[in-house]
């Protein structure tokens, strides 16, 4: 058992610590507009990355950093509690990247990794479609492959930044006969190739950063089929099991800022001449929420301990997955209840805040159905934990 | 930052179920035990050593957990927690005396004064089968923490009734009794972070092993013509309760580990698993209720054994809502206090 940072851990939190003091203020607010949204968050992933902070568990000779993979998520998590922004190329470095390690011939990961690594091109995943979220093995695009190409058709959602990506990691049916996971393939999809179109969709929070994507006789030349043809579906089980395991310790710690800033919004503001936070039940609501999130934390490390010592992200990271987005919906719904009429009193000096939180609240929401609805999590862990009879 | 097991931490949970299964009675038949079984398993665990200066906050609750999953009855909690809370342990059997008419469980406004011990406590746990007295007092105001003799002339110890019937609790009140030592708050504030984690650890262990009979009673149960384990609702159910018992115990864990290795956060983290684990062992011991239907309600099966030694371990250092509001305090406090 290891809890306590390392001497070279604390270097490096040092380390990090000085390189966000001096290089975050540059990007820390990022605009609204999405174009100039998009600029600021490649240039701060770039400027991260010739730091050595992102990517710094990947092998070298891809353009990583080869150190052990406990240094990236110490360094996501100083990059969590400093407020950073996200990273421009979050699935290409959550999702797609870590596939191509995986996965990848040495050749199609010389030519796509290094790019990830420093944003000079975005990743985009085409998953799901409109008649297959859930049920993702009923997807319909299809593949036809031809002398040396796949041709593609079909129509994906929830593509999130692709109106910026050079590439898309496409899930796609290449077999028509046969056991429907097995008849699914990986595809690396040029977005700028003739039969892509791109349209953004606004989200419930009013911004859209996802996108709908329609695919019409698209030719992927073979070269970038990802894995071996039919080997889809396990590449994407791989790769949203390895998101799940690995993004709580930086989220809890994200969720953290937000309880930190919700308790001292709560203790700023008044209501009937009295400090929310001087109310015990606001304490205890707060206090619920703070232990929701100490207990993510203390989890992941149980789940991701396996992983860092050599094991693989196994079923237990739909625990993780459950807890992380129960936590996120307490802490988002907690300050609805916290800040209360406050949130209604139309006070100028108050609205980005009340912005902020209601924001938060929207896109809470989200948290129980991306990556895996809970339902779907809760299924993983009936089969593969618990071993109980199929339906 | 990992939360693995050492190997001999592994061997101590393995060999002290091995230890349950030969020299204790068992789920089964625990509310048959009386002091004959108790002192036998207190013998046996002597002679494990399982009270020794080498054993920190996770060893402790690994043991406390193997009592859970079997239903144990011992002095282990009182005296282990002493023992740590001190940092001398020794063999001798110990119950901790902190409850007092209409209190809580604050270590602040008890009523007893320890110079000599004066005070009514309850619920104190196999009060006429141990060697000494834990006893919460104060001194000038400050809790402190006295130790008497359990054969002291001026200690008198009536039986209370109990939720849980293998637990026997006990009303002991002190007229005057000696105290043969006196320690100071930071005694009490460790007895009390160490008790809630025992008292955590042991419920994670009881409502382990009511999920692990709850899925296999799903699995094997069939009513209209199919098992009711591979109905989506059940499934859903039961996965809950695995992930809720799953985190409870890493947890319990976490914290253990922190304290062992006197981190910053140990000093809040006993609280967060004692309220965490109070409600997450209710939820997994209902889960397992609903899954079992009516066969539980019978006084024979012994999930319902199970549920009551969750709810008294619940109680005891502190229950959510006690925890809660000291996290809640804690907090606010946190931004209260002027910065520089």
């Amino acid at each position: 058992m290891r809890l306590r940072a390392s001497s070279a851990d604390q270097t490096l939190q040092d380390e990090v610590r000085a390189f966000l003091a001096e290089v975050l203020p540059t990007y820390a607010d990022v605009p609204r507009a999405l174009d100039d949204k998009m600029d600021t968050l490649r240039a701060w992933q770039a400027a991260c990355y010739d730091a050595g902070y992102v990517g710094r568990a990947w092998p070298s000779e891809f353009g990583g950093g080869s150190r052990p993979a406990v240094e990236q998520i110490i360094v996501d998590q100083e990059l969590a509690a400093a407020g950073a922004p996200e990273f421009a190329n979050v699935v290409g470095l959550g999702v797609l990247g870590p596939s191509l390690l995986r996965f990848g011939t040495d050749v199609q990961r010389q030519r796509y990794i290094p790019p990830i690594l420093s944003a000079k091109e975005i990743w985009c995943q085409g998953f799901s479609e409109p008649e297959a979220g859930s049920d993702l093995a009923s997807l319909r695009a299809r593949a036809v492959e031809h002398e040396d190409h796949f041709v593609l058709s079909g129509q994906k959602t929830w593509v999130s930044w692709g109106q910026y990506a050079r590439w898309c990691g496409v899930l796609a049916r290449t077999e028509q006969t046969g056991p429907r996971h097995r008849g699914i393939s990986m595809l690396i999809v040029d977005m700028a190739a003739p039969g892509v179109e791109v349209r953004p969709m606004t989200q419930i929070t009013g911004h859209a950063e996802f996108c709908e994507l329609f695919l019409d006789d698209v030719i992927v030349p073979k070269d970038q089929l990802l894995g071996a043809r039919g080997e889809g579906w396990k590449i994407a089980m791989y790769t949203l099991g390895h998101e799940r395991g690995t993004a709580a310790l930086p989220r809890q710690v994200k969720l953290r800022t937000w309880l930190d800033r919700l308790v001292r919004e709560a203790g700023r503001r008044e209501l009937d001449g009295r400090a929310l936070l001087a109310d015990p039940e606001t304490q205890r609501a707060l206090a619920r929420s703070f232990i929701d999130i100490e207990v993510l934390r203390h989890h992941a490390y149980r789940t991701v301990g396996e992983y860092l010592s050599g094991g693989s992200v196994g079923p237990d990271s739909s625990g993780v997955k459950l807890l992380m987005g129960e936590a996120e919906q307490r802490l988002a719904a907690t300050a609805l209840d916290v800040l209360g009429p406050t949130l209604q009193h139309g006070d100028p000096a108050e609205t980005a805040e009340n912005e902020f939180w209601h924001e938060t609240y929207l896109y809470s929401r989200a948290a129980t159905v991306y990556g895996g609805t809970q339902q779907i999590q809760r299924n993983i862990i009936a089969d593969r934990i618990l071993a109980l009879p199929q339906e | 930052m990992d939360l693995e097991l050492t190997e001999e931490q592994t061997w101590l949970s393995e060999s002290l179920t091995t230890l349950l299964q030969r020299e204790w009675t068992g789920a089964e038949t625990a509310y048959a035990a009386g002091p004959a079984e108790r002192d036998r398993l207190w013998a046996a665990l002597v002679d494990f050593g399982l009270f020794s200066e080498e054993l920190g906050a996770i060893e402790l609750c690994l043991a406390a957990r193997a009592f859970g999953a079997h239903l144990a009855a011992s002095p282990f909690l009182g005296s282990a927690a002493l023992g740590f809370a001190t940092g001398f342990p020794d063999n001798a059997r110990v119950s901790v005396a902190w409850l007092e008419p209409g209190g809580g469980w604050s270590s602040s406004g008890t009523l007893t004064s320890v110079r000599p011990v004066d005070g009514r406590k309850l619920a104190v746990e196999l009060a006429a089968e141990v060697d000494r007295f834990a006893v919460l007092g104060s001194v000038d105001g400050a809790p402190a923490l006295a130790l008497v003799r359990a054969d002291d002339r001026r200690v008198t110890i009536e039986p209370q009734p109990t939720l849980d019937a293998s637990l026997p609790q006990h009303a002991v009140s002190f007229s005057g009794a000696d105290a043969e030592s006196v320690m100071d708050g930071d005694v009490v504030a460790r007895l009390a972070a160490i008790g809630a984690l025992l008292a955590a650890a042991e419920s994670v262990g009881a409502a382990g092993r009511m999920l692990d009979d709850a899925r296999a009673y799903a699995a094997e149960r069939r009513q209209f013509g199919r098992t009711i384990g591979s109905n989506q609702a059940l499934r859903h159910l039961l996965a809950d309760m695995y992930v809720r018992h799953s985190s409870a115990w890493s947890t319990v864990l976490y914290a253990a580990a922190a304290f062992d290795d006197e981190l910053p956060d140990a000093g809040h983290t006993p609280a967060v698993a004692k309220a965490y684990v109070a409600r997450a062992a209710r939820e997994v011991a209902h889960g397992a209720l609903q899954v079992f239907g009516g066969i539980a309600f019978t006084e024979e099966h012994q999930a319902h054994r199970f549920l009551r030694r969750i709810i008294v371990r619940e109680q005891q250092f502190g229950d959510a809502i006690h925890h809660e509001r000291e996290l809640g305090r804690a907090l606010a406090a946190a931004i209260a206090t002027p910065v520089g």
